[in-house]
C-alpha cells in the first residue's frame, strides 16, 4: 500500500528536481520578448533595379513577409515583429544579441536552387603540383574526388585567379556540362563567396558535418531549378530514420524540371556525372542527395540518409520558405537602405517588475485562501502547482533555447491566469472528497474513491482544451499559436500533476492516524459528524 | 445553519431554476448593449492591425520613457517607442486616410506634423532629419483570417466533442456559453473604446478557453446526476438544479483562486507599480473570468436544460449512465427506498449511521 504510493511521487519528484537541475546546468533560460527585452532588427528594402511596382510590388512585399514569419517563426512562438513599412520590411527578433545571428535567422536575400555535383574534392584547394608531393610522402591519403588523369593539359592552367574569371564567361550548358574549364581543376580553386553564388555559373562549396567543419568540398554545375519549383515539403519520421518529402508544383514550370535532372543524375549523363543533385541556399549546401530513380511523381519524392531530426526539419523548411520573391539590399552594406541593428524593449524593465510582483502577491493571496479553506489540502495542492510550475518552466526555458519561444509582457499575465485555473482541478477533487465524506465514508476510503470520479471530470474538461489547443496551434500563426502552446502544455501539466502527484500525496495524508483524527488538519468533514 | 456553513458543506438551495429567467434577462440585456456598441462604435484597433506612421530619426543617449512623456500631451502615450543603434523609432495609430496621404508624401492630419515638431524638439535635430513612413500591420490580415478559420473548425470539433461525450444539449449550451462570454468581453472594449492589441485577442481567447472548462465541469456533474431522473423520479430541471448546487461550492472557489492573481495584476501591478499597459488587459481578464464562471451556472445550464425537455429522449437516462462514485450511488439507493421525494432535493439525505 505504502509503495503504491511512494513510488509514483519519488518517480515524479526526481522527475521534476532532475529536469529541473538539467536545465539550469544548461544554463536554459526564457528569452523574453521584444516588449520586455528587445532585441535585434533587419531591415530590409527592396534594391532599386527591380521591375516591381505598384500592386504587384505590394504583392511580392506581402509575400516575402508571409515567408520570413514562416523562417524566422517555424514554430510560432517566437513572437517576431514584422512590419512593413512603406516598401522596407522591419524585422525584429526577440532576444537576438548580435547582428550576424539576426542576419542569419532572416536569411536574407537567398534563392534555393538544385545543381547538379559535378566533382567531389577534397577539403582544402590543393595545388596541384603539392597535392602530388603529398601523396608521394603518403601524408594525403584515401579518395579525394577526381584526381587529374591528363598531367599534360593540368599542366597548363593558369593561376587560380584566372579560373574565377573565367568562371565569370562561362560558356552555354546544363549542368555540368562545357563549365569552362576540366573539372579535375577545381581541385585548386577556393570556395565560392555568397556573392559570386550566380545561377548560371558554376561553384564551388564546402559540405558541413554536423559540427560545421567541412568534411568534403562539391564542384556544382549551373542550377537546373529553383525552389520555385518547389509547392512544399515536409519532415518525417518513417520507421527508423527521418526523412524530407518536397512535393513539386505540377507541370513544365515544377515537376518536369525536376525530372529532367533527375534523369541526367540517375543515367549520370555529361550534365550530372557524380549521379548527385544538390540543393542549395545562400552559399550552403543543405543536402546533396543521390537521385535513385529516373522519374518521380511529384509528390512520391524521398530525400533519405543520416537525418537527425533537427537537419530533416531544417532543410525541409528551406525547401519550403527558401525563396523570396524579391531581391532585397545587403544590409550589411551601408548604401544599401538594408541594415541591421540592435533595438530596445517598447516597454522595458518596470513593466516585467510590475508583471513579476503582481503575481508573486497574486500567488501568495491564492496560498493563504487555498490553506485557510482546505487546510493541508490546500497545502497540497500548492506543492502540486509547485511541480506543475517547474515543469512548465523548465518547458519554457527548454523551447527558449531551442526554439527562441519569447515571453511577452502578455505571456507573464497568462501564466499568472493559469496559476488560478490549475487549481482548479484539485478543488474539483476536494469538494468530491468532502462529499463523499459527508456520505459516511472514512477518509481513507473516500479518498480512493472520489479520485477516480473527480478525475474523470478533470481530464474530459482537459481534454477538451488540448484539442482546442492543437488546433488553433496547426491552424494558425503568430501569437495565438503561441497562445495555443501555452493552452496545451498548462492542460497536460495539470492531468500530470494531479495524476502522479496530487493522487498520491492525499493518499498519503488519507493514511495517517494523525491526520483522520483531526479535522482541521485535513480541511474535511469529520467522517461521522452525527454528534455535531 | 448560515448560509456559507451550507455553501461549505455543498448544501446549498440556491433555486437556479428560479433565476435564470430574470438572471437571462440581465444577461441578454448586457448582451444586447454589448452587440449594439461592437455594431455602432466598432473596435479600437492598435497599429498592430491597422497600422500607422512611423518616425525615425538619429539619436543617442535619450530614453524611451522621455518621449513617452513628451508625446503624452498629444494623446498618444501608447505610442511604440524603441531606440538603439543610435536610431529613435516611434510607431503609432494613424487613421486610413492619414496613412494614405502620408503613403503619397504629403501628409494633411496634424497629428503627423505634431509629432513631428515634438520629436524634433525632445531630440534638438532638425524636422528635416526625421524620416516619417507608413507603418504596416505586424498582425496582417492572413494572421486573422487563420485564426477565424481556426475557430470555424475549433468550435465544430468541439461540439462534436461534446455531443460525443454528453449531450448535443449541452454543446449548444457550452457554445452559446462561451459566445456569451467573448461577445460581452469584447463589446466592453467597444463600449469604453479601448485599445484593442494582440495582447487583448490572446486574453479574449484565454476567456473563451476557461469559459469552456468551466462548463464542461459543470455539465459532467450534470450528466452524472442524471440517473435520478428515473431512479428517483425529479424532474430533469430539478436534477439540474441539484447538480448545480453541488459544484456551486467548487465555482465559486475557482473563481476565487482565478480571479485574486487577475485583481492582484490591476492593483498591484497596474495600479501601486504603474505598468499602465496591464491595466486594460488584466480589466478585460477580470471581466471575462467572471462572466465565464458565471455563464456556466446561467447560461449554459438553462439553455441546456431547457433544450433537453423539449427535444429529450428521457429513456436514455437511465440507459446511458456512467460509473458513479460508490458514494453517489449509494445515495441514489437510499433515495430509491424512500417513500416519497426528499422534501428539499437539493440536501442530500444524511446517511445512517452503521455501527457504533
Amino acid at each position: 500500500m505504502k509503495r503504491q504510493v511512494l513510488l509514483p511521487l519519488l518517480s515524479i519528484l526526481i522527475i521534476v528536481v532532475g529536469s529541473f537541475g538539467w536545465s539550469i546546468g544548461a544554463g536554459n533560460s526564457i528569452l523574453l520578448g521584444l516588449d520586455l527585452e528587445g532585441g535585434a532588427e533587419v531591415v530590409l528594402e527592396p534594391v532599386e533595379d527591380i521591375e516591381l511596382s505598384g500592386d504587384a510590388l505590394d504583392e511580392a512585399l506581402d509575400r516575402a513577409v508571409e515567408i520570413i514569419r514562416n523562417r524566422v517563426d517555424g514554430l510560432g512562438v517566437a513572437e517576431p515583429d514584422i512590419t512593413r513599412q512603406s516598401n522596407r520590411i522591419v524585422v525584429q527578433l526577440p532576444g537576438v544579441e548580435d547582428q550576424q545571428r539576426a542576419l542569419e535567422v532572416v536569411g536574407q536575400t537567398a534563392e534555393l536552387r538544385f545543381r547538379p555535383v559535378c566533382a567531389i574534392l577534397p577539403a582544402v584547394p590543393i595545388k596541384l603540383d603539392q597535392s602530388n608531393s603529398q601523396n608521394s610522402d603518403g601524408t594525403n591519403d584515401g579518395p579525394v574526388g577526381i584526381l587529374p588523369t591528363d598531367q599534360d593539359e593540368l599542366s597548363i592552367d593558369g593561376p587560380v585567379q584566372q579560373d574565377s574569371e573565367t568562371m565569370g564567361l562561362t560558356p552555354d550548358g546544363i549542368g555540368c556540362e562545357n563549365l569552362g574549364f576540366a573539372p579535375e581543376k577545381a581541385i585548386e580553386m577556393e570556395n565560392t563567396e555568397p556573392d559570386d553564388d550566380e545561377a548560371d555559373d558554376p561553384i564551388v562549396l564546402p559540405l558541413l558535418d554536423s559540427e560545421g567543419n567541412s568534411y568534403q568540398r562539391l564542384l556544382l554545375g549551373r542550377s537546373m531549378l529553383t525552389g520555385a519549383s518547389l509547392e512544399t515539403a515536409d519532415a518525417s519520421f518513417a520507421g527508423f530514420e527521418w526523412q524530407v518529402l518536397p512535393v513539386f508544383r505540377a507541370g513544365t514550370e515544377g515537376i518536369d524540371l525536376f525530372n529532367a535532372a533527375a534523369n541526367a543524375c540517375f543515367n549520370r549523363t555529361s550534365k550530372c556525372q557524380t549521379g548527385q543533385l544538390a540543393i542549395v541556399l545562400d552559399g550552403i549546401i543543405e543536402s546533396a542527395p543521390t537521385v535513385n530513380t529516373p522519374f518521380f511523381e511529384r509528390d512520391q519524392i524521398v530525400i533519405s540518409g543520416n537525418f537527425d531530426q533537427n537537419r530533416a526539419e531544417d532543410t525541409a523548411l528551406v525547401l519550403r520558405y527558401g525563396s523570396l520573391p524579391l531581391e532585397f539590399g545587403d544590409p550589411t552594406d551601408p548604401t544599401s537602405g538594408s541594415r541591421v541593428r540592435l533595438v530596445s524593449a517598447t516597454l522595458g524593465q518596470d513593466s516585467l517588475d510590475a508583471g513579476i510582483t503582481a503575481g508573486l502577491v497574486g500567488l501568495a493571496i491564492v496560498a493563504l485562501f487555498m490553506i485557510s479553506y482546505y487546510k493541508l489540502l490546500g497545502l497540497a495542492a500548492m506543492l502540486s502547482l509547485a511541480v506543475s510550475g517547474s515543469m512548465l518552466w523548465v518547458i519554457l526555458a527548454w523551447l527558449s533555447e531551442t526554439r527562441s519561444l519569447a515571453l511577452t509582457l502578455a505571456g507573464v499575465v497568462g501564466l499568472i491566469v493559469s496559476i488560478g485555473t490549475s487549481l482548479d482541478s484539485n478543488v474539483v477533487y476536494f469538494e468530491h472528497l468532502k462529499e463523499d465524506i459527508r456520505n459516511g465514508r472514512t477518509l481513507r476510503s473516500a479518498v480512493d474513491q472520489s479520485f477516480p470520479v473527480a478525475f474523470k471530470t478533470i481530464f474530459w474538461a482537459n481534454l477538451a482544451s488540448l484539442i482546442g489547443a492543437a488546433i488553433l496551434y496547426f491552424l494558425t500563426v503568430g501569437s495565438v499559436r503561441g497562445f495555443a502552446l501555452m493552452l496545451g502544455l498548462a492542460s497536460i501539466l495539470d492531468l500530470i500533476a494531479t495524476y502522479f502527484f496530487l493522487r498520491p500525496v492525499v493518499k498519503l495524508l488519507g493514511m495517517q492516524k494523525v491526520i483522520q483524527d483531526r479535522t482541521w488538519l485535513s480541511g474535511l468533514p469529520a467522517s461521522s459528524e452525527e454528534g455535531s | 445553519m448560515n448560509l456559507l456553513r451550507r455553501m461549505y458543506r455543498n448544501e446549498t438551495t440556491v433555486p437556479f431554476a428560479k433565476l435564470w429567467k430574470p438572471v437571462g434577462i440581465c444577461s441578454l440585456l448586457i448582451l444586447i448593449i454589448s452587440v449594439s456598441s461592437l455594431g455602432f462604435r466598432g473596435l479600437n484597433l492598435g497599429l498592430e492591425f491597422e497600422g500607422g506612421g512611423a518616425w525615425e530619426l538619429p539619436a543617442s543617449g535619450i530614453e524611451a520613457e522621455e518621449v513617452r512623456d513628451a508625446l503624452r500631451p498629444l494623446g498618444i502615450a501608447d505610442a511604440r517607442i524603441q531606440t538603439g543603434g543610435d536610431v529613435l523609432r516611434v510607431r503609432t495609430e494613424l487613421s486610413k486616410v492619414a496613412q494614405s496621404t502620408l503613403e503619397e508624401g504629403k501628409s494633411t492630419d496634424p497629428i503627423v506634423a505634431q509629432v513631428t515638431a515634438v520629436l524634433a524638439k525632445i531630440t534638438g535635430q532638425p524636422e528635416s532629419s526625421i524620416s516619417v513612413s507608413t507603418a504596416g500591420p505586424s498582425w496582417g490580415e492572413e494572421i486573422t483570417q487563420k485564426a477565424i478559420n481556426a475557430l470555424i473548425v475549433f468550435f465544430i470539433v468541439i461540439a462534436l466533442y461534446i455531443t460525443i461525450r454528453l449531450r448535443w444539449e449541452m454543446a449548444v449550451g457550452a457554445l452559446l456559453a462561451v459566445a456569451h462570454d467573448i461577445l460581452i468581453t469584447v463589446g466592453l472594449y467597444a463600449l469604453f473604446q479601448f485599445e484593442v492589441t494582440p495582447p487583448t485577442v490572446i486574453a479574449f481567447l484565454t476567456i473563451m478557453g476557461y469559459s469552456l472548462y468551466d462548463t464542461l465541469v459543470v455539465f459532467d456533474k450534470v450528466r452524472d446526476n442524471e440517473h435520478l431522473v428515473t431512479d428517483s423520479k425529479l424532474t430533469y430541471t430539478s436534477v439540474v438544479e441539484r447538480a448545480l448546487n453541488q459544484v456551486f461550492m467548487r465555482s465559486v472557489n475557482t473563481s476565487i483562486t482565478s480571479i485574486l492573481p487577475v485583481v492582484s495584476v490591476l492593483i498591484v501591478g497596474s495600479g501601486i507599480m504603474g505598468a499602465v499597459t496591464l491595466r486594460e488587459f488584466a480589466l478585460a481578464l477580470l471581466i471575462g473570468l467572471i462572466i465565464g464562471t458565471f455563464s456556466s451556472l446561467f447560461v449554459a445550464s438553462p439553455i441546456a436544460t431547457v433544450l433537453r425537455i423539449r427535444f429529450g429522449d428521457s429513456d436514455s437516462d437511465s440507459n446511458r449512465s456512467y460509473r458513479l462514485s460508490e458514494a453517489v450511488r449509494k445515495r441514489s439507493n437510499s433515495n430509491q427506498g424512500a417513500p416519497s421525494v426528499p422534501s428539499n432535493p437539493a440536501i442530500p439525505p444524511r446517511p445512517r449511521k452503521k455501527r457504533k
